[in-house]
């Protein structure tokens, strides 16, 4: 005689982003890019003050280096 | 003055308010009572002109100047205009509550503003310097080595513990839906580069917080002054 098995656990959860506590891997490889786009940003910017003044000029540099720029990349490779 | 508050306040706004809002008219009217006169109070050059208010923050914040850009009438009156003129109510509320925190987060510093314009009378709690008067330079040298920056520094903390707000899921769930200006924008845009969009105020936020307290505090070592008021190595304006 055995005993029963331990039940399986669900295979799927269904959990909204409200719910989600801890970022996932994709959630930090974003972040990631961020992070590093603005390492340049503040970089130039301590440089180049002029630079920090503009929130037009912040919004092109994210389209150009978070969007325009990997998704370059992906295409080449 | 603030500076990177006024990029951070509607991503925490948005997220918890009881209302609907749609993001774009919230930042548009966080940032829209320094759109037309920033500029004159700091003064810009043209050819050999400099051109710049006599009396910054009296044109910045006072009457007469543009000071009721400041105040909780100018975001009914301009909300009810966007209201009317796209014919989208949660534009014009947006536009209103974005305008409401600018004029209730610039009481903080020593001038305040003249929330119930017409009254005259500045509201103000005196917790940093302003000192727009001195210069684009001096501004930002005297606003990151006060309270200033650590009203800024907590609604920059706030947006990294609601990180779920900055994520995609939450741009397509939340705000894409909330604004039909995202789908049109999306006519021609793809949404991978309007979320970029969307994150950008944050970025900018964020980004130009560290790198003026760095300029400040590590290129040119300005004293950090942490009191009520300060920093009080510059000159303060007062109403």
């Amino acid at each position: 005689v055995w005993a029963a098995s331990a039940g399986r656990g669900p295979n799927l959860r269904v959990r909204g982003v409200k719910g989600r506590r801890v970022p996932t891997r994709r959630d930090l490889a974003i972040f990631g890019g961020y992070v590093l786009a603005a390492a340049v940003y503040i970089t130039v910017g301590v440089t180049t003050v002029d630079f920090l003044l503009s929130f037009w000029t912040a919004l092109a540099y994210v389209l150009v280096a978070v969007w325009l720029v990997p998704l370059t990349v992906s295409k080449i490779l | 003055v603030s500076w990177a508050a006024h990029d951070l306040e509607p991503y925490a706004i948005q997220r918890h308010s009881v209302l609907k809002l749609a993001f774009v008219p919230l930042l548009l009217g966080s940032y829209s009572p320094d759109m037309m006169s920033k500029w004159f109070v700091y003064g810009i050059h043209i050819g050999g002109w400099e051109l710049k208010a006599r009396d910054p923050a009296q044109f910045h914040r006072g009457w007469p100047g543009l000071g009721f850009t400041h105040s909780l009438l100018w975001g009914v009156v301009i909300g009810l205009l966007l209201w009317k003129g796209t014919g989208s109510k949660i534009w014009g509320i947006s536009f209103l509550v974005g305008q409401w925190a600018h004029a209730l987060t610039d009481t903080g510093d020593t001038v305040g503003t003249m929330l119930f314009f017409p009254w005259t009378y500045h509201f103000h709690l005196g917790a940093w310097a302003y000192a727009g008067q001195t210069g684009r330079f001096t501004d930002a040298a005297a606003y990151f080595s006060g309270l200033g920056a650590i009203w800024d520094l907590m609604f920059l903390a706030y947006g990294l513990y609601s990180w779920r707000a900055l994520t995609g899921r939450y741009f397509d769930e939340e705000i894409f839906p909330a604004d039909r200006s995202w789908s049109f924008a999306n006519r021609w845009i793809p949404q991978a580069a309007l979320l970029a969009a969307y994150r950008a105020a944050f970025f900018y936020g964020s980004s130009r917080w560290i790198a003026w307290t760095i300029w400040a505090h590590v290129v040119h070592h300005f004293p950090y002054d942490l009191t009520w008021g300060g920093p009080h190595w510059v000159h303060a304006a007062h109403p």
